[in-house]
């Protein structure tokens, strides 16, 4: 059976439906062809990052300008191998293609972005595209590596075959834009001459469908066709949120179909790929002409380094470790120089206004709860340098790669450690790194035990809490280092063994199977480094300056109303008063058996701000000024510190289930924020809070009961 | 694993540096699927590069990465050296 020979719409009319209508594009391609890249070349720094509502699916959309100066919106598609969709993103893909989607229009004119060095397997993509019978452009990216691994590609005689331009281009250097933005202008574009043959047995089927989808979907003929073709091959398995599903109708024909096929034991699906691909074949016979077999490529040679079993841990290892000791070590100045700004900006207004609450919510609140989390840009700002590095090399796919079998063991795979690991800095970036993560339910657990790694917030905690604990003269450093090495491991092991459960119990029946495609290795690009560390450095100040903004200024407000009556009241008998102060006393019966008490409680309020808070909280309510540089003054003030039956409150046991309670606890405000905006829920994070600090309480409790018993 | 050919093996037992042509994909149907359309299918040529737990081949002159369960449900035929 044979597709019509035109099966292009007319390109002019549609985006002239209305004269101020701006003309919508979408660019779609195989993950790693270098759509992002041609994307930002077309765009620049016009455009806006969002989510489709009511998936965890980014949505990226940006302005550029045809030949003529006339705008059009253009819309990066997630990168996907076929349109029959495995996953959220590929389904998104799929529905806005398809025009079923509530919340984007379907798109005028189609960019496939193909890469040259890899064309059969792209070009199954092109293939499933042409049955749309939009208007199409192709967009040969990469020739560059096609010539260096001896390929020629005849760019003319592939636009001869399928009968829709293609644009031979290199996205990095900017080569061919002027080409493409041509073609993007031109108000008509030829039509599709590319003819295929669906297996006979195939065709009832296609008819079928597509007749249903026309009469009961609202589907024009040429889509229904496709998507009729496609849903022989992807059965509607996957559905979003916010796509409009298929009528009854349509879906039992679908079922019949698929009923009789396993009945009689013949694998259509099997047999659609396989003639596209002999069609992709034939195509390919006079396109790409390859040179001698050069031998092992660079890359081939590098491979057998990085991805060796000895040697690639070596190299990993070493790696890891520059980041690690980059995120902590390099980003100490920075962080410095900006608690002392933000130090000095609360200064300057506390002096520059008339004292009064409006000024203290300003010091006190905003300036103070939103600059406690701006002083983590910085190690943003490097982990994202990292991972912008290490993709752009090619050799996070390694990396994954590399850590894929140990990471397996709990069930994560291996694109789970980048994020896990810079945890350590902040879960923020961390949660945030996890868009590499291309399987939905590995991501959504690599973002739930995410928080469980130590980060640095918690070591103003830990140091404080150590301090306590040990008498600094006669205890060895070593012990302490110990003490500390020790709070790292219950995180981490904290971190995997929940991985384990929540794969095992929450989200069973993920697909075990891991394909990866492993890009070739490319001289860094920093410029696009840059942009990836900026964009993820601006998501993240958006994200202070709205919601933690917010919480900063309701906490504010829990430590300072109700006024205390006397005027002359000193700040730890305000904040003993306060609703924190009242919400300290109500918690004391719950973190009692843990050995806290209502002053440690109204630390534990405070510190949702972020953990590092606590030790500042201690500060006010234990009445000793300056916490933040020695902690000295205030260890004492805690040592002193009784229960009302006389008896010590920071026992060595109590300062070790503390620190414990901080391993597990959510105690972070941006996490919850930032957790919320990824997973496009409220769900999730409040999953984290009650699954973390339930667990800390537990653990707490156990340990703190156990030495009580034991004497301690 | 039972094999109904006996010179069939699982792609994490291809030993490094040699070809094979995949004969059978096991497994469920969105993974074959999956499989076919990068160009991995039945009749496709795969050059093991390094691995046993999680595998890297060469496909169509495209790296990839399969791990240990992936490689355990592709079947190849095992082709004299050199025969690429
Ligand atoms: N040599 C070369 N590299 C490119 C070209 N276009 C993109 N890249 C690189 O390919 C990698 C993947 O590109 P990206 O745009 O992230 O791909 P995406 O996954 O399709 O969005 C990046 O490291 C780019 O720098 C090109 O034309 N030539």
């Amino acid at each position: 059976m044979k597709l019509p020979d035109h099966i292009t719409l007319p390109a002019g009319k549609r985006p002239a439906k209305g004269p101020d209508r701006t003309p919508i594009y979408a660019m779609v391609g195989n993950p790693n062809c270098g759509k992002t890249t041609l994307f930002n070349a077309l765009t620049g720094l016009r455009q806006k990052v969002g989510n489709y509502p009511g998936v965890t699916v980014e949505k990226k959309i940006g302005i550029t300008y045809s030949q003529h100066g006339r705008p059009i919106q253009l819309i990066d598609l997630p990168g996907a191998y076929s349109l029959a969709a495995r996953s959220p993103d590929e389904a998104v893909l799929r529905d806005v293609l398809l025009g079923r989607r509530e919340d984007t229009p379907q798109p005028d004119r189609i960019i496939c972005v193909v890469d040259a060095s890899n064309l059969e397997r792209n070009l199954y993509l092109v293939h499933q595209l042409l049955d749309l019978g939009r208007p199409l452009i192709i967009a040969l990216n990469m020739m560059d590596m096609a010539a260096t691994a001896g390929m020629r590609i005849d760019a003319k005689a592939l636009e001869r075959s399928l009968g829709v331009p293609v644009i031979p281009c290199e996205a990095v250097n900017g080569r061919g834009l002027v080409e493409l933005k041509l073609a993007m202008s031109r108000i008509e574009l030829p039509l599709a001459r590319h003819r295929w043959d669906v297996p006979a047995a195939v065709a009832p089927a296609v008819a079928e469908l597509q007749a249903s989808l026309t009469g009961n979907d609202q589907r024009p003929p040429l889509v229904a066709r496709a998507e009729a073709l496609l849903l022989l091959t992807d059965f509607d398995t996957i559905r979003v949120a916010g796509s409009r599903p298929l009528s009854a109708r349509t879906l039992g024909v679908l079922a019949q179909w698929r009923e009789r096929w396993s009945a009689e034991k013949t694998d259509w699906s099997g047999a659609l790929i396989h003639s596209r691909y002999a069609a992709i074949n034939t195509l390919c016979t006079g396109v790409i002409l390859r040179g001698r077999d050069q031998g092992p490529s660079t890359s081939d040679r590098l491979d057998a380094v990085l991805c060796h079993s000895v040697w690639g841990w070596l190299v990993f290892a070493a790696i890891m470790a520059v980041m690690f000791f980059s995120i902590f070590s390099l980003a100490e100045y920075p962080m410095n120089w900006i608690d002392a700004h933000v130090a000095a900006l609360g200064t300057w207004v506390k002096g520059a206004m008339a004292p009064g609450d409006l000024r203290d919510l300003i010091t006190d609140g905003i300036i103070s709860g939103v600059g406690g989390i701006v002083v983590f840009l910085p190690q943003i700002l490097i982990l994202f340098f990292f991972v912008g590095l290490l993709e752009s090399t090619g050799y996070m796919a390694r990396a994954a790669f590399i850590m894929d079998r140990p990471m397996s063991k709990v069930g994560l795979n291996g694109r789970s450690f980048i994020p896990l690991l810079g945890s350590y800095a902040c879960a923020i970036p961390g949660i945030m790194a996890t868009r590499t993560i291309e399987n939905a339910k590995d991501r959504l657990v690599t973002i739930l035990v995410a928080p469980l790694m130590s980060c640095s917030a918690r070591l103003p905690v830990y140091l404080l809490m150590i301090a306590t604990l040990l008498p600094s003269t006669t205890v060895p450093t070593s012990t302490k280092a110990g003490i500390m090495l020790l709070m790292y491991a219950f995180g981490t092991l904290g971190a995997f063994g929940f991985a384990w459960l929540f794969k095992r119990y929450l989200f069973q029946g993920g697909v075990p199977h891991m394909i990866m495609e492993l890009p070739a290795y490319q001289p860094p690009r920093f410029k696009e480094i840059t942009r990836h560390m900026l964009e993820r450095g601006w998501l993240f100040l958006k994200n202070a300056g709205t919601i933690i903004l917010a919480i900063s200024i309701v906490l504010w407000f829990l430590t300072t109303y109700p006024k205390h009556p006397d005027p002359a009241a000193t700040p730890t008998e305000q904040i003993a008063h306060s609703f924190a102060g009242r919400t300290g006393h109500l918690l004391e019966p719950v973190i009692k058996p843990l050995g806290f008490d209502w002053r440690i409680g109204i630390g534990l309020v405070t510190s949702f701000a972020a953990r590092e808070v606590f030790v500042s909280s201690m500060g006010v309510i234990f009445g000793v000024e300056g916490t933040d540089n020695d902690p000295a003054p205030l260890r004492d003030a805690l040592r002193a510190a009784h229960w009302p039956s006389g008896a010590v409150l920071f026992t060595p046991l109590v300062c070790f289930t503390l620190m414990v309670y901080y391993v597990f606890a959510m105690q972070c405000m941006s996490t919850v924020a930032v957790v919320k905006r990824e997973t496009n829920s409220w769900r999730w994070p409040l999953f984290q809070i009650a699954y973390m600090t339930g667990t800390a309480w537990l653990v707490c409790f156990v340990i703190y009961q156990a030495g009580r018993a034991l004497g301690y | 694993m039972p094999n109904s050919r006996p010179n069939l093996h699982a792609l994490c037992l291809l030993p490094a540096g040699l070809t094979g042509r995949v004969c059978e994909l096991r497994g469920d149907e969105s993974f074959c699927q999956r499989v076919r359309e990068m160009g991995f299918g039945e009749a496709s040529l795969v050059t093991k590069i390094s691995g046993t737990t999680t595998s890297l081949c060469l496909v169509n002159g495209t790296r990839i990465a399969l791990n240990h369960c992936a490689a355990m449900s592709i079947l190849v035929e095992r082709l004299p050296a050199g025969a690429r």
